[in-house]
Formats: structure tokens, sequence, C-alpha cells
């Protein structure tokens, strides 16, 4: 990879992108894309309401994949057959002489980010709201949301600073209490613009400098975008790509996919929380930003399948690619439900590390979203010829 | 450079947009004087700048010389930060100047004013990370840090300590035409300044008249911009333009103005009673609406250090009613610009040449 030319490359256009991505040597990974991680993460898409960027990302990938469908909860569901070449190669010398077939994966993002939903009008035209998804009340005070399908924007009101007693300096404003301002001065007027269950999003638009991009909703954006990346190229093995539904309200999307793909194998690609901070160290700060993907060992949904995860880690060996243990005992991803789902999946997670997610604007570093495509594909390459392992 | 006497049709909200977008932190207002300097010299016969950094834009009246004069003033520095302390893995800490609520700071962008300037963030602890009850916690402004992504050798090299540092977010166009930004405070006054030059211009008053953009309002307890001009200009008359607190919700009764209602006439110590008085007469006679805000001792604007210039000098202050002051949403309603540039030119216009407010009582 060479990032610094990542803002240069972006300019060109979508053919000859394409037409490169192609003439990438054969086998290789193919290359992440920058302006789909654009499009994903500019787009709405709280947890219930992932229509808008479900299409996107639908138009993105269907000239890539064998069939796609959207299921009964919203995920998009994608079936992608592998390469000739892939499947000649496994009958000939692979697992199949063996009298094996190669596994079916199933690779997941999920398309939904937390925000707020409009849960009243005020008489004076100011909006109640309530969290979608994990937010914590102290990032919203002063913000500009995007809301329901027209985006009209709002400003989450505050008291000024020469109003604010001393006392309440200290105190958090809980969320009964925030009210967005979207410059209506009655219900009526406000209710030609906005309703009652519209989602906002926060006002964040996608931004690159170096091999920084900043951008909303990177969680999971980023592990959408891989994934979209992932499928330009045909597989080395029959791959059903799910980008799923209302992750943050309780893995549930993934949880109803993973029942209808039935995957031997199962790779949730996630865009997760790097800690670095002033004054955090040694495991607090972990994983960073630029070190390589992160690749999980144990969440609080899952314990990752530890073949799978040393496969991973050889792949990353062999193929040079750096890496890192996410730290364990923190957060759940799709990779819980998935793997808990039928008999059980081997299920196993690699993540972008990205500052500052469920906030407005994160940050990730366009090397790690590489990696972890290069470090996906590898893998399913990997796996073609070993699994199950012996 | 656009020369003294050029058309310029641009609409109230159009100049809110591009003035409110200029940075300029007490100290720093360099960043936004050359612009709005500009903007002076559209309408004003001569704009001049002090040593401090005041910028004035002066319209000519058309009484007989020696002319008396009114000076009109808004201050052009905005609240911010400046850089404080670049930390291992080249986070900033910064130091406040003006009064932030820390509490609406956490995940906001903010433009570091390097050269060239870097975009950032306050950086915030995703919920996967906190310990149980952190999120109960407001964050001192100590704790807060901005991040700015790049590599700590990279910030090192760019990043003096002392570089300006601003809140950064586009204006937002609210619904009923209001519009929200971070500097409206005081932006909208100087704005007010430009349309009441533009006014005037085409409506000569018999006084001279001079809009004064003042430097250093939000810095420390002297107005330090408005007494360095005032004792400069030595005006008749001295009129301070800057943003009232908008009705909100949480706010006591009589500590606020409507939005949407016209522009605040302040009465209270810091304002002389006869210019208020004029001031209310001609919006009545003009049909501008206006609301009055009581503010008893000090009015907290350039006014009151403009008040006690030279022998004194009689005040009055324009509020510009604007909701949620001092965060990256200050929400303006156009209009109320509009109308307090009217207001201003209306009773400017006609100040008569032997106008005072001293008597000889015997």
């Amino acid at each position: 990879m060479t990032p610094g030319t990542a803002a240069g490359r972006a300019k060109r256009t979508a053919a000859g992108r394409a037409k490169r991505t192609a003439a990438r040597g054969a086998g290789g990974a193919p290359r992440f894309r920058d302006d789909l991680l654009e499009a994903f993460s500019n787009a709405p898409g709280v947890s219930g309401g992932e229509g808008a960027v479900r299409s996107i990302v639908a138009q993105a990938v269907r000239d890539h994949v064998d069939s796609l469908e959207v299921d009964a909860m919203g995920s998009l569901v994608a079936r992608v057959a592998p390469s000739d070449g892939a499947a000649r190669s496994s009958r000939e010398n692979g697992a199949a002489s063996r009298g094996r077939r190669p596994p079916h994966v199933m690779l997941c993002a999920h398309l939904d980010e937390v925000g707020v939903m409009v849960t009243a009008i005020e008489k004076e035209g100011r909006l109640k709201f309530r969290r979608v998804g994990g937010l914590d009340p102290r990032i919203l005070v002063s913000q500009v949301f995007r809301i329901g399908p027209r985006r009209v924007p709002g400003v989450v009101g505050t008291l000024p600073a020469h109003m604010v007693t001393h006392a309440d300096e200290e105190k958090v404003t809980p969320f009964e209490e925030l009210y967005l301002d979207i410059g209506a001065a009655s219900r009526e007027e406000a209710s030609r613009e906005v309703s009652i269950g519209d989602h906002g999003v926060f006002d964040t638009t996608y931004e690159r400098w170096g091999t920084i991009r900043k951008g909303k909703a990177f969680d999971d954006r980023a592990g959408c975008a891989v994934l979209a990346s992932l499928i330009q190229r045909r597989p080395p093995l029959p791959v059903t790509a799910v980008w799923s539904v209302q992750e943050e309200v309780g893995l549930r999307g993934a949880t109803a996919a993973a029942r209808r793909v039935a995957p031997d194998v199962a790779i949730v690609l996630e865009g997760t929380a790097a800690g670095e901070a002033p004054g955090a160290t040694g495991d607090e700060s972990a994983p960073h930003m630029g070190e390589g993907p992160a690749v999980t060992i144990q969440d609080r949904s899952l314990m990752a399948d530890p073949g799978l995860v040393r496969t991973i880690e050889r792949i990353a060996k062999s193929r040079r690619i750096p890496i890192q243990w996410k730290r364990p005992g923190i957060g759940g991803t799709d990779a819980g439900k998935i793997a808990l789902s039928g008999a059980g999946v081997a299920a196993a997670v690699v993540s972008v590390p990205c500052r500052y997610i469920h906030a407005p604007a994160a940050y990730l570093d366009l090397r790690d979203a590489q990696r972890a495509v290069d470090l996906v594909w590898h893998t399913l390459e990997a796996l073609r010829k070993e699994w199950p392992p012996r | 450079m656009l020369t003294s006497g050029d058309r310029d049709d641009r609409s109230t909200a159009d100049w809110l947009r591009r003035i409110t977008s200029l940075p300029g932190v007490p100290g720093h207002e360099r960043a936004a004087a050359p612009e709005i300097a500009r903007a002076f010299a559209l309408f004003a016969d001569r704009v001049t700048r002090d040593r401090v950094g005041n910028v004035y834009g002066w319209v000519d009246g058309v009484g007989a010389a020696p002319r008396p004069r009114a000076m009109l003033a808004a201050h052009m520095d905005r609240i911010g930060f400046l850089v404080k302390r670049i930390e291992p893995g080249g986070f900033l800490r910064l130091s406040e100047v003006g009064g932030f609520d820390p509490r609406t700071l956490p995940g906001r962008e903010v433009v570091v004013h390097a050269k060239p300037p870097m975009v950032a963030i306050f950086g915030t602890k995703p919920p996967h990370l906190q310990k149980k009850g952190e999120s109960e916690k407001a964050i001192p402004f100590d704790d807060l840090y901005v991040d700015t992504g790049r590599p700590e050798r990279e910030v090192r090299r760019r990043v003096p300590v002392g570089t300006m540092v601003t809140l950064r977010q586009p204006p937002v166009d609210l619904l009923g035409g209001r519009l929200a930004a971070p500097g409206m405070d005081d932006r909208a006054g100087v704005v007010t300044v430009i349309r009441t030059l533009e006014l005037l211009r085409d409506h000569r008053p018999w006084w001279d008249v001079v809009g004064v953009a003042t430097v250093e309002e939000e810095f420390g307890s002297v107005f330090f911009g408005a007494r360095t001009a005032s004792e400069r200009l030595g005006p008749s008359l001295g009129i301070a333009i800057d943003v009232s607190h908008g009705d909100m919700p949480g706010a006591r009764e009589g500590e606020t103005v409507p939005l949407g209602a016209g522009p605040s006439l302040c009465v209270g110590a810091n304002i002389h009673p006869l210019v208020f008085d004029g001031l209310r007469q001609t919006a009545r006679s003009l049909g501008v609406p206006i609301s009055i805000e009581g503010t008893p001792m000090s009015s907290g604007t350039d006014a009151m250090d403009i008040q006690i210039a030279r022998e004194g000098i009689p005040t009055a202050v324009l509020g510009i009613p604007c909701r949620y002051m001092h965060t990256g949403v200050e929400v303006v309603e156009p209009r109320d610009v509009d109308r307090g540039a009217r207001l201003l030119a209306g009773y400017l216009a006609e100040l008569p040449m032997d106008w005072s407010v001293s008597e000889v009582l015997k």
C-alpha cells in the first residue's frame, strides 16, 4: 500500500479505479475502497432505520455478487461463488481430493450506527429524543444532528456558560432533559419537517489527510467498507456477505441472518475502539490506530474459535501483516450471535482500530483498513485448503 | 481588495455565514480583521486600523465641520483556545480564552491554526472502555484534550505552544431562517455594524459615524479594544452592539429576550437614559419591534469601557438575541440583525448637530 497517495487516488474516476483493482496481481488481495468508506460513512442508518445506507451498499456491491437480497429483518445478504480457478485448484489438489469441500464462509459487518430517535414534539417546536445504542450523554450537548429522511438540521440546546451555576457545572445533563432545536417556533412548524420516530444522526462529513480518515459511524461502516472491498474479487471459496442490521441494539440482525446463511465459518468485520489517550498506558491504550487490524480472542459476547484465530495469526505472520490483539473482555459483536447459531459456527472478529467511536467524529488509519482486507483475503485462501484444521 | 463604493447585495444571512466563519480569539484578531476591513470598505468612506488592531469604518456626516462623532462598537474576537502543552502521543492540551462550559466540548471538531491549519477532535472515551458510572461525571476542562490524528513528531514540529484553536462548525441553516454557528458572539454585532454603515451611506447623518470592530472583549475584566478605541475617537455617543441571551429552556424570566422579536435595548447603570429613550422612540416611529433587557449593574459589553473613556461618554447597548451563547451552535435570527441596523441607522441619521446630554445648570 502506498497510503500517501490515497487523497490523490480518490480524485480519479471510478472506472479507472476498477481497472487498477482488476490489474492487481492474481491472488493479491483487493484494494480497500476509500471512496466506499466515504459513501457509507456519510449515509444515515440508525439501528432500525438502515434503509438509506443499505441502498448505498447494495448499489456499491451489486456488480460483484451472484445474488443480493434483503432478508426479513432488513439485512443485506449477498452470495458470491468462488472463482473458477479457485474451485478447480481446490478440486485438483486441495481439500476436495481428500473428500472435503471448502468451508462456506459468512463475512459480516453491521450497517447500523448509534444515534437518536425523536419521541415528542413540544408545543414550542422543540424535539425530545431518546438514544439508540450506546451513546454517552456527555457528548451530545451543542452537537448538530440531521433528522429524518429530509435530513433536517437540529442543534442540542444548552444553557450558556454565563447562566450555569457553580453547583451545576459538574452535573451531566440527563437524556430526558436534552432537546433538539430545529429553529421551529411551534409544534405545527416543526411537524411539517419532522415526525415522531424520525432518527437523528451526527452531522459529520468524511475527510482525508495523510492516511487518516475522519467521519461518523466508523463503527461499523469501516467493516462495511472492508467487506465491500473484499468481494470486488471472486473469493477463493464460497462466501456469503452479510451487512447486518440492529447490531447496536443487541446483535439482532446477524442472529437471524446467521440462521439463514448457516455458514461453517464466520468472520465479523468491525470498527473497534482504539484506546489511546493522554495518560493511557499499556493495556488501557490498546489497540492503537495505525498498528494493524485488531483480532479478538474473547469479548463479552464471544470466545473466538481458537483454530480460526491461530490461522489468522499465522497468515498475519507469513504475509507480514501487523496485527494487534483486541483488549479481551470488552464489547460484543455480531460474532457472538453467529457463533451460537444452529449447531454452532467457528467465528472470529477482525477490526479496524478507530479512535472516538460512538461519538460525532472518529478517526481511522487507511493502512489498517487495507491490512484488514489483506488479512481476511489471505485467511480465506488458507481456509480453502485447510479447514477444518487437523 | 474591494474599494469603497462597490455595491454588494449579499443578504444578512450570507454576511453572518461569512463573518462568523473567520477565526480570531482575543489577541489573534488578525485572522479576522482584513476580511472585516474589506466589508467595512464596501460602505464606509475610509477604513483604518489602529495599533492594537481595532478596525474603523468611517461614514462622513453632512453637517458643518466640526461634526460630533458617534461610535458603534462590536467586538470581532470570539472565544476559543490556545495550545498549552503537547502530550506524549501528540495529544494537545489547551487553555481557554473566554468562558466555555466544558460540557459542550467532548466530541467537537476544532481547527488548530497551524500552517496550514489542521482539523482535530476533542477526544472522547467510548462507552465500551468506560468504567461503571463514568458517564455520570462531567469532564472538567483540564481533563479534555484535542487529537489531530497525526504522529507526535509532526505535531511537535508544526504546532508551537500558543497556537490558536477554534471550534469547527459550519453554519447550520435552521427553520424560520435561523442560523446556528460558533462566533455569533459577536460577529452578529459586526454584521449589524456593516449593515448600519450600508444604510447610512445612502441616508447620510449630520454626524460622523464610526463603526469599530474591537479587539479583546472576551478576555479579562477590561474591554481592551473598546477602551482604546473610545480614547482614540473621543465620541459624543457610543453604542455597543453585542449578543443578548435568547429565550431557551432553563433560563429564568428576565434573563433572556425572544428570538425573532427584534433587537433588545439594555437599560441600567451602563446606559445613558437619554440615548435609551431616543432609540426607543426611533424604534416606535420606524415600526421596529424591540425587547427591553434589564442590566442593572453591568451590561457585560464594550459599553462598560466606552462609558468611562475620556471625560465620560453617553452609551447604549443594542442586543442581538442569541441562543446557546458560547457554544458551537450560537443561534441567531438574521431578521433581528436587519432590524437592529435599521434602528441604529434611523436613530443616528436624525441626531441633530446640537445634541448633548450635558447640562449647564447655572
